[in-house]
């Protein structure tokens, strides 16, 4: 799969472009604010509808324009698929696939998935546990619907349940508030379930991409942990328990009954879960050596390009935002080598860092040529 | 902007739902150039929409009459009430022509984000009618959303005691359709509710 065209109008700095990137490499050079990384931020917009910048829609729109337009085709074996987002400055975005609405929006992030390498991708290792349940839960959503279904259904019934509480406080019906309680512990569960099932999968492919970055050497982990104690609550002889799960969760909602009252809002369930990385037998948050935290961070991307080749049966989109500055030579030699397999887009200030060939394109005063 | 006469018919055209400036503008100029008849027609029968339509006493579903033709039907099963969300809901099951008890209309779904609670909903009637009516079944065909799911759920909590059974209509396959091309989660839910045969 390949991203064949693609189209912005008023999209950051962009008040129109049309940019046609070749199926292979493709190295967009530029200046510091030229709108590299915009281009690359517009493709996993389309892919995943929402910005790895993690700014609001409102702050994607050109400064005085009343909306952006973000227009892509990516060509499968089957045809080309076409993807269109409007996003007006007031009102509803507008999201279609091939000219139609799609039934769910939850399903669109697994038509045409992209992988990105950022320059702040550390945070995945050093930051809280938030910023790798959005890895996780991203990833799934792109190898599945349904796992982008289970991760919708349980926050839309999370925000319910915030909204009652937070209106109500201890005066809340505690009939209403305990159907809630058992339609969240029911969408948890399910959430949890899509968690467990990629993280088992997730687990070796990490291992083994970690071996590739860092060299052979210690096994690294993936540890889903829940907010309130401790994962064994969830399992049976060691095995991950539905029922189990369910039980420990209503537990945990009922002993925090009168605190979750008074402190408006829920503190328990896969939102507030931690996914932790064990290096050998260190966490690799508070423990690893800044460079170990590196490689580990490498390795998270290139697992998760390693596993949507396999699920989709073609290399996702790759994209590359200005890392090889960043990286070591070691690294940068892992990153390579998944590099010849499918398109990749690559920003860069200095073309001389980037040791790959390709096509190369300029960028700056709002084109890319 | 037009002349105040124009303009004021492309206001109230473009609050309604679905109905947008341009579309707005499109109408008023078609209204403009239809026979004066015609015109006239749509202006009086939404004049006697309002006047004339008003909620059935029992079910709250639109009617002329104090009580809709649904529940005047004396061949209808008087123990067997599907409770909707609205009602347009009622057209969209009596097309079936599988269903021969009545309805319940509850007016939308609880919705704690748009303030919507049990209060809000026809929650206290709906207890009455299973009070003072023989119903001993409440088929709950609320929206298969986050929130009509728990609608159904509050139903089967408030009603249970009560002595009536509570159903809640099973989500599927489409019929006719390849399994191929279920999604996911329709599957899953087909697969959970599963019947012996």
């Amino acid at each position: 799969m390949h991203l064949s065209w693609l189209d912005l109008r008023d999209f950051r700095s962009y008040e129109a472009l049309a940019f046609e990137p070749s199926p292979g490499i493709n190295v967009l050079v530029g200046p510091n604010g030229a709108g590299k990384t915009t281009v690359l931020e517009a493709v996993a917009y389309l892919s995943g509808l929402s910005s790895f910048r993690r700014t609001p829609d409102a702050s994607l729109i050109r400064t005085g324009a009343d909306g952006a337009v973000l227009r892509g085709g990516f060509q499968k074996e089957a045809g080309e698929t076409r993807i269109e987002v409007e996003l007006p400055a007031a009102g509803r975005r507008r999201v279609l696939v091939n000219g139609k609405r799609p039934g769910r929006l939850a399903d669109v992030a697994a038509i045409a998935p992209v992988v990105a390498f950022l320059p702040d991708d550390l945070d995945l290792v050093k930051e809280s546990a938030g910023i790798r349940r959005r890895y996780v839960d991203d990833l799934g959503s792109q190898l599945a619907p349904g796992y982008a279904a289970a991760v919708a259904e349980y926050e839309q019934t999370l925000r319910q349940r915030n909204a009652l509480l937070r209106r109500d406080g201890p005066a809340t019906d505690l009939m209403s508030l305990e159907v809630w309680d058992e339609r969240l512990i029911a969408a948890a569960v399910a959430l949890w379930n899509e968690r467990v099932r990629l993280t088992l999968r997730l687990g070796p492919t990490l291992d083994a991409a970690h071996a590739a970055v860092a060299g052979p050497g210690e096994l690294l982990a993936v540890v889903l942990s829940p907010a309130w104690g401790s994962d064994d609550e969830r399992r049976e002889d060691g095995e991950w328990n539905p029922e189990r799960a369910a039980r420990a969760l209503r537990d945990a909602l009922s002993a925090r009954r009168r605190r979750e009252l008074e402190q408006r809002t829920t503190t328990v369930g896969p939102h507030r879960d931690d996914i932790g990385l064990v290096l050998g037998r260190r966490d690799v948050r508070a423990q690893a050596s800044q460079g170990e935290q590196r490689s580990v961070a490498v390795a998270m991307r290139v697992a998760s390009y390693r596993l949507l080749r396999e699920r989709h049966g073609h290399p996702p989109v790759l994209l590359l935002d200005d890392v090889f500055s960043e990286l070591d030579l070691a690294r940068t030699a892992a990153v390579v080598e998944m590099l010849p397999e499918g398109q990749v887009l690559v920003t860069t200030t200095r073309e001389d860092e980037v040791p790959v060939g390709g096509r190369r394109w300029a960028v700056g005063d709002g084109k890319v040529e | 902007m037009y002349e105040p006469p124009v303009q004021r018919v492309i206001d109230e055209l473009a609050r309604l739902p679905g109905i947008g400036r341009k579309t707005a503008q499109r109408l008023a100029f078609h209204l403009l150039h239809v026979e004066a008849g015609d015109a006239v027609r749509l202006g009086q029968s939404i004049i006697d929409l309002r006047d004339q339509v008003r909620l059935c006493v029992r079910c709250f579903n639109v009617t002329a009459e104090e009580q809709c033709a649904i529940c005047r039907d004396p061949r209808r099963d008087p123990t067997l009430v599907c409770v909707v969300e609205r009602a347009q809901d009622i057209a969209v099951i009596e097309r079936t022509q599988e269903f021969e008890g009545r309805y319940h209309v509850l007016g939308g779904s609880i919705s704690p984000i748009e303030g919507i609670g049990p209060d809000q909903l026809r929650m206290k009637e709906l207890v009455a009618r299973v009070g003072n009516e023989s119903i001993t079944e409440v088929i709950a065909a609320t929206n298969p959303t986050v929130e009509g799911d728990t609608t159904a759920l509050y139903l089967a909590r408030l009603l249970k005691p009560l002595g009536v059974t509570v159903s809640r209509l099973a989500s599927g396959l489409p019929v006719g359709g390849d399994l191929d091309y279920a999604d996911e989660i329709t599957l899953g839910r087909a697969l959970a509710g599963r019947r012996e045969l």
